[in-house]
């Protein structure tokens, strides 16, 4: 098989795609040990841009009795090389087929690489429904942020991690080690899952539905099954594991730099921001342990590049002693430090003053909404006043090149808040210009990219319809004339693989089928536009009899049932309905530092002092 | 000073691109702390200049690189820090102290040797190596700037013959031509009458005018 392989990869586009063997890959002997294939369901390229992956690499290799190895999605050459040659999809480390593995564990980032979840199980041998796996095949995990409403993908996973899997992660692999040790059969192993915490395996429920398509009830089968399923967290970032040495690919990785997670979670209590719900407490990395963290990757990697990751990297409470000891620490290496989605409304002056010593990168700012009132309706706590003198101060010291980020489509959206975005953008412009001439740097470029906005599970928005296909292209045609601005470039995107994702974000178990006829009918790597199939996809909901506006543009009554309320993600429901009231009323919730929300989470001990 | 340094390029990584080796090499020196030197300007980036970019698939068993330094340092330490963090199958094997006035390998360079092991038909392509080298004129097409446009291999092969199982082939490598090792291939199959068979090729020097190897003799 060598051989063979060997040849396939002469044929190949990016061959090191599927190699491994980068500088800081680990292989470990697998005798006595429990394994695990950590598993992207995208492309290598994205899946190395991918900090939680180096996290668990790291930290699940670390343990004497536990292994990990890596696989991504292939490209569509490389799929029909594989199967040409009778070749399994296997791990980049030893280059075993995924079947071999004790547990075979994706990663869910976003909606569209559902399809590539049953792609690669196909590829690497295993069984894609969990009913059909035999007590040899390995359990098939998924975690991640849409994990949080798995229901979707029920059919195809054993079990599911809700929240932090620093150590959840090793309790799982441990418990199916010990499980298969002690000869348990496979629903034994899935039952002592369930009793992790943060664990949802979803074949110990059963969902049943109203006539109109509603769910109706969601029960336990088994009572070893915990109904809500709490997530898990990690209460001292300092002491969870973070990776001193991570794999640096080859070819060139989306975002192929050292990236430092220093904060995790966000109190902005922004409505539409899922990430802002799950993850909460804020918990911050110390700038020591950053420190020493960085030091000990620029060593390992030679990275020339470094980024510091968080949801709102603004909030962190020491951001410029961390930013100045970070240029100190490594200007003399030629390190540049890249601060991604700053938030525009504090210390940021100084804070770029600081970058420009090492490099100067572009300004990406992200207004969200046009106006005022909307982006009060979002919460989204930022100001024309901030956002502007922002803008100012960056062009003033040498940046000629903003990015700004907003979405369509937003509940309680008006014409007037669209044509709000082409008037920001007309005052950034003008802003560039009000600086003298020999002051400035030449060469304006301000990009305004509007998403088509997604209403996600657990977040106040969760009850609100999405826009029509229709009414988005209309909105956008309206902002592509409103924006014809010189020195401005407007980005959109075709609304269908949004309105895709707002099918599966809030998608209960009988979306499985749709999924696992897209699947029959060819669709893979959706994520990519040249591969999206988007009249496969309304051929899969035609053919299983499900409607996808049903799922995207009905708006849901205040109690109904949702299919992810089997999860407690410490904020209730009734906290995100009362933010969807005053979103209502376009009234803005201050963020919680400044006072208790009481969005739930002190029900949780010791997680947050209120 | 600049340290002239020879290394392998074998195994999988015969698949990385100029670019990608590139970004290796540069991360590897950095990660070894030796004495580079960086580029001025907003974006610096590490000086290091190679003889002859390699085409993706082909192996190279003594590539040629340039580093300048900012301080001088031995060889037997440049060697040992740099292999210390390269991966396997990119080791450095040689490392020469150079006077920066010395020329840049890519200019002295003018041929390079290679190796050939077709998986099958290598009698057939042994036996048609006379008769190939015996033509006037062997043509191919190239694509140039000025689009594509018919050329001449013949002049730019200085030798080629049977070693045990491979064909072994010296090439011209300069900005007055040269020569593809895989297209000197598939021309050689044509000649033979034989649909070109798998083969791994493996640049195995880098040669000056007298043919004498960069890093000397």
């Amino acid at each position: 098989m060598q051989a063979r392989l060997e040849a396939l990869l002469e044929t190949v586009q990016k061959p090191s795609r599927y190699t491994g063997g980068e500088v800081n890959e680990i292989k470990k002997d697998w005798a006595g040990k429990t394994t695990c294939c950590f598993a992207f369901p995208d492309t290598y390229e994205v899946a190395m841009s991918h900090l939680g992956m180096k996290v668990l690499y790291e930290s699940i290799n670390a343990q004497e009795d536990l292994l990990c190895e890596r696989v991504m999605m292939p490209w569509t050459d490389m799929i029909e090389g594989l199967k040409e040659q009778g070749i399994p999809l296997y791990s980049l480390e030893s280059r075993r087929a995924l079947s071999a593995f004790d547990m075979v564990g994706f990663t869910l980032q976003y909606e569209m690489s559902y399809t590539d979840i049953l792609k690669m199980l196909e590829l690497g041998g295993i069984a894609l429904h969990n009913k059909d796996r035999d007590e040899n095949a390995p359990f098939v995990i998924a975690g991640g942020p849409c994990a949080f409403n798995p229901e979707p993908l029920a059919p195809f996973i054993d079990a599911f991690l809700l929240g932090d899997g620093e150590h959840a992660t090793n309790e799982m692999l441990r418990a199916i080690g010990a499980g298969r040790k002690a000869g348990k059969n496979r629903a034994a192993i899935l039952r002592d899952l369930a009793q992790i915490e943060g664990v949802y395996v979803p074949d110990l429920y059963e969902a049943t539905y109203h006539e109109d398509g509603r769910l109706a009830a969601f029960t336990p089968l088994d009572k070893s099954a915990p109904l809500p399923v709490k997530k898990r967290i990690e209460l001292d970032l300092n002491e969870a594991p973070f990776p001193t040495s991570i794999p640096v690919p080859y070819t060139q990785a989306v975002h192929d730099r050292i990236v430092l997670e220093i904060m995790r979670g966000c109190t902005r209590g922004c409505r539409f921001c899922q990430a802002g719900m799950l993850y909460r407490p804020v918990r911050e990395r110390s700038p020591e342990q950053l420190f020493a963290l960085a030091e000990q990757l620029v060593a390992a990697t030679g990275y020339e590049e470094m980024s510091l990751s968080s949801l709102s990297t603004g909030d962190y409470s020491q951001l410029l002693e961390l930013i100045k000891g970070l240029n100190e620490r490594f200007c003399d290496q030629r390190v540049s430090l890249s601060l991604p989605s700053l938030r525009i409304d504090n210390q940021l002056q100084e804070a770029l003053v600081d970058t420009a010593q090492v490099k100067k990168s572009g300004l990406t700012l992200a207004p969200e909404a046009g106006t005022q009132r909307l982006r009060d309706v979002i919460n989204k706590g930022v100001t024309e006043g901030d956002l502007l003198r922002t803008v100012s101060e960056a062009f003033a010291s040498g940046w000629n090149n903003v990015k700004l980020y907003f979405m369509i489509g937003l509940p309680y959206e008006t014409d007037e808040d669209l044509l709000g975005i082409a008037d920001l953008a007309r005052k950034v412009v003008n802003c560039y210009y009000a600086i003298p001439k020999g002051q400035r740097a030449r060469g304006l470029k301000v990009v305004v990219s509007a998403s088509t906005f997604v209403p996600k599970p657990m977040t106040p928005f969760q009850w609100a319809a999405q826009d029509t296909l229709e009414e988005i292209r209309r909105k956008q045609a309206l902002l592509r004339s409103a924006l014809n601005i010189k020195g401005v470039t407007f980005n959109w995107h075709d609304p269908e693989t949004s309105f895709l994702e707002a099918c599966f974000a809030r998608g209960d178990r009988r979306l499985a089928k749709v999924l696992y006829r897209a699947y029959e009918l060819g669709c893979l790597l959706d994520g990519w536009n040249e591969h999206f199939k988007y009249d496969a996809w309304m051929q899969a909901f035609t053919d299983t009899g499900l409607d996808p506006a049903f799922y995207a543009n009905r708006e849901r009554d205040k109690d109904e049932l949702m299919p992810w309320d089997l999860a407690d993600i410490g904020v209730t429901k009734k906290y995100l309905w009362r933010e969807n009231e005053r979103a209502r009323n376009a009234e803005v919730t201050p963020d919680c530092r400044l006072g208790c929300e009481g969005c739930g989470l002190t029900r949780f001990e010791g997680v947050c002092r209120g | 000073m600049k340290m002239l340094v020879v290394f392998e390029k074998m195994g999988a990584h015969r698949f990385l691109g100029h670019l990608d080796l590139q970004r290796a090499m540069q991360r590897a020196l950095r990660r070894s702390g030796l004495p580079v030197t960086y580029s001025q300007g907003f974006n610096p980036h590490l000086q290091l200049s190679f003889a002859a970019p390699l085409s993706v698939g082909i192996q190279g068993e003594r590539e040629i690189m340039e580093v300048p330094l900012s301080e001088t340092i031995s060889e037997a330490d440049f060697l040992a820090k740099l292999n210390d963090t390269l991966p396997q199958n990119m080791k450095a094997k040689a490392a020469v102290l150079q006077e920066d006035k010395v020329a840049p390998a890519m200019a002295r360079m003018a041929a390079a040797t290679y190796v050939l092991r077709p998986d099958e038909h290598f009698e057939q392509l042994m036996a048609a190596v006379p008769g190939f080298l015996s033509q006037e004129r062997i043509p191919f097409m190239k694509r140039g700037k000025a689009g594509i446009r018919e050329e001449d291999l013949r002049p730019l092969i200085y030798n080629l013959m049977a070693k045990g199982d491979t064909l072994v082939t010296v090439l011209a490598t300069s900005s007055k031509g040269t020569a593809r090792a895989d297209l000197l291939f598939t021309s050689l199959c044509e000649f033979a009458g034989i649909a070109p068979p798998r083969c791994l090729i493996t640049r195995t020097a880098l040669l000056d005018e007298r043919f004498v190897p960069l890093e000397g003799a």
